[in-house]
């Protein structure tokens, strides 16, 4: 296999679900990535849903996914050998994720190697008023700014869909493990990256930091309706699409002209974007009368076809038939030779032309633990 | 020092996810040079706010790429740099001849990131797309929802900051890349699969049951557990969100409640907590409904249960935790004035990332850029600006 961006990078994942994703990344990226697991397994391998449903920590799919291309050892760091052997093993290696409550162990860990990069991923960061509070991935969406611009104006705040909270700070994580890993190659020495779940969610977000410190606003939820005013959520014969005010606006109201169906859209005050961003909710309203003649599927081809950025409102399990997504081989066939089977996994985030992302199958508790400890 | 000082970026991005992605390299270090039309886009200011949030540390140059005299000069700048990105669809770069290919014969060790909406390759690659979009094609927009509800989506392009962010991962591991072998490469970035990525649990699971995925509002998506969600505080809009795993932390929960019905057996294990979710989140609301969000917030994270406020813009931005770690920062402008601008997300503690400045100006550093380094004479750069090239 041609060796990934990363190759020679050794990577010792102590993290929880918190901070998995940025050892699967590094993994991706083609980095040795060796999970150190407790006697009783990661403590994702806890965590639902599981193959054909019956709990067993090497049927865990929620683990499957973020251990996919890592390796795991098992080292009981509760006793006084096995703290040893993790000490071993980091004075050896390149990077080190720990996700425990801080204070971080960095500074006991670089004086047998100052060359090692720590990245510490806690709920609020290593220093500060909050620094030993406790979060889950929704709490730290909620205090991030997130969920309070997520959910209809009536509604709840609502969290995201996936573990965003965490993935985003595993994304900063690997982020900063690859800078302090360049910034290495001159200075000789590593260093600690600290990362906070509640500041990658506020660091992620768009317009709302940014208009309270440029014009005072707090942005409010309004459903499906962008804070741009250009996207809304409208409804076809058979569901539901996302109607786009920007694109191509003529072909879009030739269109809608031709179906009989344009009302005030051909004024030429529409053809100035920023008017459209004020009338955004009257012309949804033309918009939704005509898109309810079509299926999602004739709305969305016709739209592409004259350029306008329009889509269909989709179910994940949609992509797994993208076809799209099977031309450019987005998932990954791996196989569970101990079950028989084989699973289309999510593949590459991006694709590195030079270097190509690794994927492979999750490791067996304890799969390599004599090779690692060797 | 910084880990990019010394490299070059220029930066064909617009719009959100790819100036998220320069402006991390901005941060940490990088010469960007943003490739800018004469009618650029902003938020209604350039310095400050959203607009300076993703434009924070670049210079800008204001070019007519449909000139041929401006193509050139681009073509000069991308032999200076270390690094090009854009997030065109896909035939843009190509029919402009800054693709990769045509790159590469001026500066073999080039790194080009292009960051398209479905990739470079795939039936779908010219299609048009923006973060609302992917976001809705991926299962986000209709999947956060209340329970049997409507589409509801994120409040706004978290595809866009996702992508960015994971755009800035894909140069730094190029550059890696590079120091180990000399060699450049090309980047293919699709929008759609890094946004896909990020749910993978899901497209996992779904792949395994060939089932139907379902909204399930605030409830847990990591281990099961109850209370799980956002409940209702005392006031305007106001929301905590409280989550409770393990029967420690139900015995700390029920100690700082101290009420008659969270002490009750219907509640006392882990497995009847969940039997009993919908009923518990009532308790749970009714509780919290005549509180303040704040001192409930720090009432039951004194006794170690993680909750938190849902955080409007104000609150965020006058967040002690976030204040303490210094995520907005207060940047001066040449116009003596200050704007408070996000600051880099992750700390390093040897070669911190910074703000390197506010947002530039539209074309501000046009004039240094072409005559420092492309070296033009000064009578060049006035022709070129009198023939609209530049600006």
């Amino acid at each position: 296999m041609t060796p990934g961006a990363l190759a020679g990078v050794r990577v010792v994942d102590l993290a929880d679900q918190t901070g998995a994703l940025a050892g699967k990344l590094l993994a991706g990226l083609g980095a040795d990535v060796v999970l150190v697991e407790p006697p009783g397994g990661s403590p994702l391998r806890a965590i639902p849903p599981y193959w054909q449903g019956a709990p067993d920590p090497e049927r865990s799919l929620f683990f499957w996914f973020y251990a996919a291309g890592k390796r795991s050892a098992v080292i009981d760091v509760e006793r006084p050998d096995g703290a040893a052997r993790l000490d071993a093993l980091a004075a050896q290696a390149d990077v080190v994720i720990e996700t425990g409550a801080p204070p971080s162990r960095f500074d006991a860990l670089r004086v047998a190697n100052p060359r090692l990069v720590v990245v510490s991923i806690t709920p609020f960061g290593q220093a500060g008023p909050y620094r030993d509070w406790r979060a889950s991935d929704t709490v730290a969406e909620a205090m991030g700014g997130m969920l309070y611009v997520n959910g209809h104006a009536d509604g709840p705040p609502l969290r995201a869909l996936g573990l965003q909270a965490y993935h985003q700070a595993g994304i900063f994580a690997a982020v900063g493990t690859v800078a302090a890993l360049l910034a290495r190659e001159t200075t000789g020495r590593g260093q600690h990256v600290d990362v906070s779940l509640q500041a990658s969610v506020a660091g992620a977000l768009e317009h709302v930091p940014g208009f309270y410190h440029q014009i005072g606003l707090v942005a409010r939820r309004q459903g499906t309706l962008h804070w741009t005013r250009y996207f809304r959520v409208g409804r076809c014969k058979d569901g539901w699409v996302m109607h786009c005010t920007l694109g191509d606006w003529t072909s879009l109201v030739e269109w809608v002209k031709a179906d009989g169906m344009a009302a005030d859209l051909g004024d030429p005050a529409w053809e100035d974007i920023r008017q459209r961003q004020l009338g955004g909710g009257r012309l949804f309203d033309v918009l939704d009368a005509w898109a309810a003649r079509y299926t999602v599927e004739e709305l969305v081809e016709n739209a592409q076809l004259r350029r306008i950025p329009y889509a269909a409102v989709r179910a994940p399990e949609a992509l797994l038939r993208d076809p799209h997504l099977a031309a450019r081989g987005f998932f990954v066939p791996i196989e569970h030779p101990d079950l028989g089977i084989a699973l289309p996994y999510p593949g590459a985030p991006f694709r590195p032309g030079a270097a190509p992302w690794h994927v492979a199958r999750p490791p067996r508790l304890g799969e390599h633990t004599d090779e690692v400890l060797g | 020092m910084r880990p990019l000082d010394g490299i070059r970026v220029l930066d064909f991005t617009w719009v959100v996810a790819g100036p998220v992605t320069t402006r991390c390299l901005a941060d940490l270090g990088a010469d960007v040079i943003k490739v800018e039309r004469k009618d650029a886009l902003d938020f209604g200011d350039r310095r400050g706010g959203l607009s300076g949030t993703l434009m924070r540390g670049k210079r800008s140059i204001m070019l007519n790429l449909n000139d041929p005299r401006g193509l050139d000069v681009a073509r000069r700048l991308a032999v200076r740099s270390d690094v090009v990105v854009d997030n065109f669809s896909a035939r843009v770069m190509t029919n402009l001849g800054l693709d990769y290919e045509t790159l590469r014969q001026l500066r073999p060790d080039v790194i080009c990131v292009r960051m398209t909406g479905f990739g470079l390759t795939g039936p779908a690659r010219d299609h048009v797309s923006y973060g609302p979009t992917l976001q809705a094609s991926t299962g986000y927009t209709l999947l956060i929802a209340e329970r049997g509800g409507p589409p509801a989506g994120f409040g706004y392009s978290y595809s866009d900051l996702v992508g960015g962010n994971l755009g800035a991962l894909a140069v730094l591991a190029a550059l890696c890349h590079r120091r180990r072998t000399g060699r450049g490469q090309l980047v293919d970035f699709a929008q759609l699969e890094a946004v896909a990525s990020m749910i993978g649990p899901t497209l996992l699971a779904r792949a395994a049951d060939r089932g139907t995925s379902q909204a399930t509002g605030n409830a847990s998506q990591e281990a099961p557990g109850a209370p799980h969600g956002v409940y209702p505080c005392a006031g305007d809009d106001r929301w905590l969100a409280i989550t409770i795993f393990t029967d420690a932390e139900w015995a700390r929960f029920r100690d700082a409640v101290g009420e008659p019905w969270v002490r009750g057996p219907r509640f006392a294990t882990h497995a009847r907590r969940l039997k009993h979710a919908p009923e518990l989140d009532g308790r749970v609301a009714g509780w919290t409904g005549s509180r303040d969000a704040e001192d409930t917030m720090r009432l039951l994270q004194d006794a170690g249960v993680a909750a938190g406020v849902v955080a409007d813009a104000a609150r965020l931005c006058h967040d002690p935790q976030l204040l303490a770690r210094g995520h907005f920062v207060d940047v001066p402008t040449p116009e003596g004035t200050t704007v408070r601008l996000d600051g880099p997300a992750f700390l390093l503690s040897d070669t911190p990332a910074r703000v390197s400045g506010p947002g530039p100006l539209l074309g501000e550093h046009t004039d240094e850029i072409l005559t420092t380094l492309l070296d033009m004479p000064a009578a060049d750069v006035a022709a070129l600006r009198a023939a609209g090239v530049v600006g």
